[in-house]
């Protein structure tokens, strides 16, 4: 895809070095604070910090190597599926203590079911029901897990 | 023979009725849990321990390692299908296996990792009886210093767990040891990287960053586009191994099966690194490394079986001292003195019955779990044809409840979503999580025995190569970095171009 | 999320119907937080209490693992929850040296929980490895005070059992020995085994296997007076050490404000469960016995927790180390 008529330079690499460079600069600055110490008594930071240099050298290097060699696609990105799968579990570690295992289940499975364009509405209200029950008969009942059923947020 | 009485003892014991009934109930239980995606061994036995708690001593021992066993095959089960390994162990059988699976060969990477894993039982079932005592002196002689070795060793080796760019493998595994820090350090109690949050005082869950890193970024993937309907291909054709891929398991098997119960046996984390060890060497020998993480069949048959070698004996530190090798076997003493047997040197002697009918025990869970899953691979199978988008709902539901019930912690779920966007936004940027998955389980054991050597020598760095187990391990260290990348170097000038993984 | 106004005023309504409620106490499942993870030698008390009171009580006591920070963030789930009678906490010692362990605890232990009562108090014995010179204890203190930069002291890490009496050791002792703390007391005590580390003092629940296979030497107990399981072996105190007496103390614990009751009714079922034959010859296996009636009482526990916090806070402050 060098359609452009500037130098050829791999984007992917690129980014994937300049994000592994901030994520060491990210660490590094987390471990400011730490007690470096000495390589015979070391600190907590001591490691860290190692590894946080480590990992931004190699990501220059990655970064460095992207140039001067053609791109390859990126391709699509699944921005539904981000918007729908990843809030499932977080919305289940919200819930799950105060509306209780049952409805906290229920809601995660039909946020997740969201994430397909090709899930209706009637089959995915069907399939948390279905996952829902399942669930509940075995792991609370079946296995005796100390989940709540339903939490104090519904006054059971 | 005093050997062949104590079997025979052990096996009468572990074959009376009852016993192969609870050894079968767990087996199976521990299979259905554990295929659950998101739900590995530590967490499957977590769950069932408690329904032990009522029988016999012996009975409740003998179901547990049914479970143990049943979770750990369907843990791989898991990891072939959908890509969502439960442990560190079945994240390398994910790597070649969900690619068979990809192509139609699921049937096959199950089958094989099966049998493989029969084989390998039954050989460490006999080492462990035969070897047990003398096994465990030689495990002490490990101290941190040699642990620390061992870890490097894991480590370079961890390289060859990437099928694209080297270099781009290593910064995985720097993050992953970086992960890894995360929590509250023991030597000081100083908490680094937690960002003040008292949840990951212990650090991040294990569970969550792999189902987050393979299994979430997996499902993403796919919904990348639908219109592209079929996310595996529906023409399975054969469910068993051809003749031609029985003799081509042989040699993975074989190697695996020792690799994984020599370094079963070290009770600070060896069992670990078998699974990891065993692909890199695969990788190595083969004639066609280009294969591997495509669907290698060596791929998943030496981990399997690595892997189940060192679960088997990783019970010796636990039987001959008492002492727990990983979760799983804290979770067994647990259990035994919940019964009223304290584990310790003197199991084998005081308590013969139990010792020998846990090792018949392990043998007939073995023999259990191949008879009971051998045909439940064609209905496995089938799961795939149920449609993705009605899978994931499902997968993403089990997750959730799996990685909650290790700890009743709600931010490691926070944890499982963050990772997610993490193995998406890497996948993205072709870069391989296995590697990050390796350095991240063997980031805390690197620094804490770093740190305890030196303590222990007095800040001496030359403790490394004064004691002579940790010299071998480091020669050996310095042997496969220089097998990894001479072969790289050489080839640098002829991939100029098309150095990323093709 | 969704109303926390409306699950506010559901907690106190919930509370209220408790409290009117404590007649017929319980109606439903009660879930005692272990702050451990399963299998480990607290969780392993807490079953056993558990199941015995599960049958006088009438009503299922299942035990939740809420491991993590050693000890405080199930602590701190059970001071959050509503004082019905229903959460339970069961821990250890460590609820009064975290007091002092941690800087940045989000709740007080002292207010935060009501009291049922003692559950058992779990003896400790100093360790060495199997080839340690000393031949008793009296040669063993002067040996360590001789030799104390040349000697390893091994622990299961900040806040655990053998750290503490770790610290109380080198305080009555005066002499600094190097530490080398472990992740827990599986690999600690396989490099004493080994013969990497020196010495450790650690819980009976531990090192009783050990000490009978010969795999560990013992030198002394840390209790008021011998163990009937180690008949020949000297208390600390005996020999001239002491201020080295230290338990590994258990409690149940109930959110602050539950109905007095409520504890009350708990505390005699504990009192039920502990005189069971069965919960004795259990702990005994493990080197430990069940607290008698009079201690397993909230009172009894009250009291037991503020002295231990004002004991162990000048220890812990001397020592310099905490756990964040």
């Amino acid at each position: 895809m060098s359609t452009r008529p500037t130098k050829p330079r791999d984007t992917t690499d690129l980014a994937a070095g300049l994000l592994l460079m901030a994520a060491a600069a990210f660490f590094g600055w987390q471990t400011r604070e730490l007690e470096i110490g000495s390589s015979l008594r070391m600190g907590p930071g001591y490691f860290p910090m190692l590894l946080s240099g480590l990992l931004f050298i190699l990501g220059a290097l990655v970064a460095l190597k992207s140039l001067g060699r053609e791109d390859e696609p990126f391709g699509r990105i699944a921005w539904r599926g981000i918007l729908f799968i990843l809030p499932a579990p977080v919305f289940f570690g919200l819930t799950v203590r105060g509306l209780g295992f049952v409805p906290a289940l229920f809601v995660t499975t039909l946020i997740a079911a969201q994430a397909s364009v090709r899930m209706r509405p009637l089959p995915a209200l069907g399939l948390a029901v279905a996952v829902t029950i399942l669930s509940t008969l075995i792991f609370s009942y079946g296995l005796g897990l100390p989940f709540r059923r339903f939490g104090p947020w519904l006054g059971m | 023979m005093d050997l062949l009485n104590n079997l025979a003892m052990g096996f009468s014991v572990a074959s009376s009725l009852a016993n192969l009934l609870f050894c079968l109930i767990g087996v199976i239980l521990g299979t259905l849990i554990g295929v659950l995606p998101g739900i590995g061994a530590t967490a499957t036995i977590a769950m069932l321990m408690p329904i032990t708690f009522q029988l016999e001593p012996v009975s409740s021992l003998i179901m547990l390692a049914g479970i143990y066993y049943g979770a750990q095959y369907g843990g791989s089960t898991t990891a072939i299908l959908i890509n969502m390994p439960g442990e560190s162990s079945s994240a390398v059988t994910a790597i070649d296996g969900y690619q068979m699976a990809r192509k139609g060969k699921a049937g096959t990477a199950l089958s094989v990792a099966a049998l493989g894993s029969f084989f390998a039982g039954t050989v460490s079932t006999f080492l462990v009886a035969l070897f047990a005592p003398p096994l465990t002196a030689v495990a002490l002689k490990f101290g941190a210093a040699e642990y620390f070795s061992l870890m490097v060793l894991g480590l370079v080796m961890s390289v060859a767990l990437a099928h694209g760019s080297v270099l781009k493998a290593l910064a995985m595994v720097v993050l992953g040891l970086l992960l890894g820090i995360v929590g509250t350090d023991i030597y000081t109690g100083t908490p680094r990287f937690t960002m003040g949050i008292t949840e990951y005082a212990d650090g991040l869950n294990f569970v969550a960053l792999a189902v987050g890193v393979f299994g979430i970024a997996e499902i993403l993937r796919n919904l990348e586009d639908e219109s592209d309907r079929e996310v595996m291909t529906k023409n399975i054709n054969r469910l068993f191994p051809t003749r031609e891929e029985f003799r081509e398991m042989i040699g993975p098997v074989l190697r695996g099966t020792g690799i994984g119960s020599v370094l079963g046996i070290l009770p600070g984390g060896g069992a670990i690194l078998a699974s990891f060890a065993s692909y890199t060497v695969e990788k190595k020998i083969s004639k066609h490394p280009e294969e591997f993480g495509k669907g290698a069949l060596a791929g998943v048959a030496g981990p399997e079986s690595a892997n189940n070698a060192g679960a088997q004996t990783s019970f010796i530190p636990l039987l001959t001292l008492g002492i727990p090798a990983n979760p799983v076997m804290a979770l067994m003493i647990g259990a035994m003195i919940i019964q009223g047997i304290v584990p310790g040197p003197n199991v084998v002697s005081e308590q013969p019955q139990l010792f020998w009918g846990i090792i018949a025990s392990m043998w007939i869970g073995n023999l259990m779990l191949v008879v009971l899953n051998l045909p439940l691979i064609g209905l496995w199978v089938k799961l795939l044809s149920v449609p993705y988008y009605v899978l994931f709902p499902i997968i993403m539901a089990m997750c959730s409840i799996g990685v909650y019930s290790v700890a009743s912690n709600t931010f490691d779920l926070y944890a499982v979503a963050f990772f997610g966007l993490l193995g998406y936004l890497m996948s993205k940027l072709r870069c391989e999580p296995a590697p990050l998955l390796l350095g991240f389980v063997l980031g805390p054991l690197l620094e804490e025995n770093l740190r305890r050597a030196m303590i222990l020598s007095r800040g001496d760095p030359s403790t490394f190569l004064t004691r002579p187990i940790s010299l071998v391990i480091l020669v050996m260290a310095l042997a496969v970095l220089v097998l990894v990348f001479l072969p790289q170097i050489r080839k640098r000038r002829d991939e100029v171009f098309t150095e990323s993984d093709a | 999320m969704a109303h926390p106004k409306l699950a506010a005023a559901l907690a106190v309504a919930l509370t209220l119907a408790g409290a009117a409620s404590a007649q017929d106490y319980p109606t439903r499942q009660i879930t005692m937080v272990v702050p451990f993870s399963a299998g480990g030698p607290t969780d392993t008390v807490a079953r056993l209490v558990a199941e015995r009171m599960s049958g006088d009580l009438g009503q299922q006591i299942v035990v939740e693992n809420v491991g993590g920070a050693g000890g405080t963030l199930g602590a701190g789930q059970v001071a959050k929850a509503a004082p019905d009678g229903y959460t339970l906490l069961l821990q250890h010692i460590g609820m009064a040296t975290s007091a002092t362990l941690y800087r940045k605890l989000a709740y007080d232990p002292l207010t935060a929980f009501d009291y049922v009562g003692l559950v058992t108090e779990v003896p400790m014995v100093v360790v060495a490895r199997k080839d340690f010179e000393p031949a008793d204890f009296k040669g063993f203190t002067a040996y360590v005070k001789e030799n104390a930069d040349k000697l390893t002291l091994a622990n299961a890490g900040i806040g655990s059992a053998s750290h503490l009496c770790g610290m109380l050791l080198m305080q009555a002792l005066q002499a600094q020995l190097v530490t080398v703390p472990y992740k827990g007391t599986g690999p600690a005590m396989t490099d004493l085994l080994g013969g990497q580390t020196d010495i450790m003092c650690d819980q009976t629940t531990n090192t009783t296997q050990q000490i009978k296979g010969g795999t560990i030497k013992a030198y002394a107990t840390t209790t008021a007076e011998r163990l009937p399981l180690f008949p020949d072996l000297p208390t600390a105190t005996e020999d001239g050490l002491p201020a080295l007496q230290v338990g590994i103390w258990h409690g149940i614990y109930t959110p602050a404000g539950t109905a007095p009751e409520i504890n009350e009714r708990l505390s005699q079922s504990l009192q039920k469960a502990l005189a069971d034959p069965g919960v004795t010859k259990a702990m005994a296996d493990l080197g430990t016995a069940p607290e008698p009636a009079e201690n397993a009482t909230p009172a009894a526990l009250k009291a037991k927790l503020g002295a231990e916090i004002a004991r162990w806070q000048p220890v812990i402050e001397s020592a310099g180390v905490y756990a964040d």
